[in-house]
């Protein structure tokens, strides 16, 4: 940790050591050189960014925004975030409230980057392409999402699409080597292979269980892992164990606990749910580990439906300790 | 701890003299019984009606017992299986043996037929009454239903008169005896009074107080009535949803309920535990709850209401026809945690809310994500290592609350760093 004394304040490192430019973008050459023409011709077509968490995706629309207006570029950029935003009534004032004020000297034209816009309804899609048509001579968009399939195709066809991968062993260890190195920390190397292992590929993420270890030191596999022990709540596996042996009350007290104390929604709840289901402290024979895989994937696309965390899970809690009770006689 | 019976169970009149009032119903009936057994019934059934606890069930089952009868007890809803009516008609059209006891044949609330619409159950009930060898006597409420008809003009109709309060009051002393019970006269009284003559849902009140304090007084009762405003309709409604014999019944007691059905769904998600223990009844009951969620949500997504419908379905039948057997089972149901714990936990929620709005932008992603999975490295760094965790904080103009929700254990050692920097 840099003890330099002038600057008190430090930053989150994902905010910190986040690229400024597309120059510094270290990986997504393909994606970097075609957005580097748009830069180079002063115009864009609207963008739709497409792939898996912590793949430079947002990083990349606001180094494009940078290279394009400079410094000051978040004046000419309206940020949305679809998961945040109550609605398509409000993403619409907005773009008309912003569509109206002036544009930059040099670009005609200013970007609305809507984020994780696959979270947004098939209706307010629509309501997104009529937007995007109303105002196209005076803006651009830049669509995020995680699932393209999840966009709409009239919204597809309109865009130029661009597909990010997911980061690379040695792009996420030799970025994590790097901020190490300007951080003055010390790391074994392996650590910084675990993080990977751990973060699938997303850099946000890695970047968080990098600056967490080094709270805590020097960053070894054992820190590392303990990190990402305390930032996953035992109390998932808890919940399991509890229904298994057929406490439900118990169980459904500890879900409780999850959602409001560490304030999980139920998505993530039945996630974590789904990876600890076939981990070894959970003692079932594999061919119920497959039923409740299935029972959590139902639970899951509910709750991506629309449906209340709380009862969904209830019902899970409740079917494991009904196979518990079978599995006891 | 003993185990709790309904009192209105357990102080069920045994005698056709401790059913409270009614005289002039209970001389037709006893009449029209005893012609029966005479052999030259004045008419094969009985339609006992009158308002909801004024005994009409009470007086059934008090004869029976005096003249030696089985109670049979029929459920409505199957009347709308053929195989179902010919199996009753068959019990009903057999003679008794030598040995056997006569039975009533007890058809519980008939007018909730007229509520499933369905013409075929009353052609069972006029069927059944064409054969029967036994009393048939049925009940209901409101006997005046135009689908009806048919059964007033086959039955004797006997009428039951409202109770007075005096007559509530009465039994409600009673009980008060023999459960040894501290009971204020005017407590009983106000009971008494807002129960309208209902004098099961007098006991139930009473049965209330009187477990959860020891005792029954005046301001015990006017809690109960504050309590009964806010609290005491779901109450009442899980109470007749989680003992619903019937279907309609089930039904009738999410829909006729005027808590909105967003509120009776977390009341019975809260509560399917405190009804079923039997893991099996249990899954059952959470999964037909779960499917009236699911329709919910596509209700809310599609705007078609009019799959409201299903929701009731698997939130009323669905939940209560778990159950493998069916038995009374008298339960208390408080006011759901989840609405508590919300209370009592809003203002951590809105400090991690708050916390999230700061980090978002400028970490150019949503407040979920800060949420889910900033927030928990977050806390890491700030229970571990106060001094880097205070420079945090000064980076992003953390509120003290702020510092104090994440740093937990270690707050005031964060302070202390937090206070020193930024001089």
């Amino acid at each position: 940790m840099s003890s330099s004394g002038e600057v008190l304040a430090e930053l989150l490192w994902a905010e910190k050591y986040r690229p400024k430019t597309l120059d510094e973008i270290v990986n997504q050459e393909e994606i970097v050189s075609r957005l580097k023409k748009f830069v180079e011709e002063k115009n864009m077509p609207h963008l739709l960014f497409a792939g898996p968490p912590g793949t430079g995706k947002t990083t990349a629309a606001h180094c494009l925004a940078h290279d394009l207006y400079g410094e000051n570029y978040r004046q000419y950029m309206l940020e949305l975030n679809a998961s945040d935003e109550r609605g398509i009534d409000v993403i619409r004032s907005k773009v008309k409230e912003f569509a109206r004020t002036r544009v930059a000297a040099n670009i005609p034209f200013k970007i609305v980057l809507l984020d994780e816009a696959d979270n947004m309804t098939a209706d307010a899609q629509q309501a997104l392409r009529r937007l995007m048509e109303m105002y196209t001579a005076t803006t651009r968009f830049i669509l995020i999402a995680n699932y393209p399939s999840k966009i709409i195709e009239p919204i597809q066809s309109r865009c130029a699409v661009f597909r990010f991968t997911p980061l690379k062993k040695e792009d996420v260890v030799s970025r994590l080597k790097w901020i190490a190195d300007q951080e003055k920390v010390e790391y074994d190397l392996e650590a910084l292979e675990a993080i990977y292992e751990l973060s699938e590929g997303d850099m946000r993420r890695a970047i968080n269980i990098l600056q967490a270890a080094a709270a805590l030191g020097k960053i070894t596999v054992e820190s590392v892992y303990k990190v990402v022990g305390l930032a996953h709540p035992r109390e998932i596996r808890q919940m399991i164990q509890l229904a298994l042996a057929g406490n439900f009350n118990e169980a459904r007290d500890k879900l409780r606990e999850l959602m409001i104390n560490y304030g999980l929604s139920g998505l993530d709840v039945i996630k974590q749910v789904h990876r600890e289901i076939f981990s070894q402290d959970i003692k079932l024979p594999d061919e119920y580990k497959i039923i409740i895989a299935d029972l959590a994937g139902e639970i899951q696309f509910r709750l991506v439906e629309g449906a209340d965390d709380e009862i969904q899970l209830n019902a899970f809690l409740a079917r494991l300790a009904f196979i518990g009770k079978k599995l006891k006689s | 701890m003993p185990r709790k019976i309904p009192w209105i169970i357990k102080y069920r009149p045994k005698k056709i003299a401790d059913v409270v009032n009614q005289d002039s119903a209970k001389k037709q009936f006893i009449q029209w019984l005893e012609s029966w057994l005479k052999g030259k019934p004045l008419k094969k059934a009985a339609l006992l009606y009158g308002p909801a606890g004024c005994g009409k069930t009470s007086l059934v089952e008090a004869a029976a017992n005096e003249y030696k009868l089985e109670v049979v007890e029929m459920n409505a809803s199957d009347f709308r299986r053929k195989q179902d009516i010919e199996r009753i008609a068959k019990v009903a059209a057999t003679m008794r043996s030598l040995f056997a006891r006569g039975k009533i044949i007890l058809l519980d609330e008939v007018d909730g037929i007229s509520g499933m619409a369905d013409r075929g159950a009353i052609d069972a009930i006029l069927h059944l009454l064409e054969v029967t060898k036994y009393p048939i006597v049925m009940t209901a409420n409101d006997p005046w239903d135009q689908k009806l008809k048919p059964l007033r003009d086959a039955s004797l109709m006997i009428a039951f008169k409202r109770l007075s309060e005096r007559d509530v009051i009465l039994v409600l002393k009673r009980i008060c005896q023999a459960e040894r019970l501290e009971c204020e006269d005017n407590a009983l009284r106000e009971i008494a009074r807002r129960s309208e003559g209902d004098l099961r849902s007098a006991i139930n009140d009473l049965q209330a107080i009187a477990e959860g304090y020891g005792k029954v007084t005046i301001t015990l009762v006017r809690e109960l009535s504050a309590y009964r405003y806010r609290e005491y309709a779901p109450f009442e409604a899980l109470q007749k949803l989680f003992n619903a014999k019937y279907i309609w019944q089930a039904k009738a007691a999410v829909t006729q309920t005027n808590i909105d059905y967003e509120t009776m769904m977390i009341w019975v998600n809260e509560h399917i535990p405190t009804y079923y223990d039997d893991p099996e009844e249990l899954a059952r009951a959470f999964d037909a709850l779960s499917r009236a969620d699911v329709y919910m949500g596509r209700i809310r997504k599609s705007g078609s209401w009019d799959l409201l419908s299903y929701v009731f379905d698997m939130m009323g039948p669905g939940v209560a026809f778990a159950r493998r057997i069916y038995k009374y089972k008298w339960k208390i149901f408080r006011s759901p945690k989840r609405l508590q714990l919300l209370a009592q936990t809003k203002r951590s929620r809105e400090v991690r809310e708050g916390i999230a709005r700061a980090l978002a932008p400028r970490l150019l992603t949503s407040k979920a994500t800060v949420k889910r999975d900033v927030i928990p490295f977050l806390k890491i760094i700030f229970t571990n290592n106060p001094k880097y965790a205070a420079k945090i904080a000064l980076g992003y103009e953390l509120t003290e609350e702020m510092i104090k929700w994440l740093a937990g254990p270690k707050a005031s050692q964060v302070l202390a760093y937090y206070k020193k920097y930024k001089k």
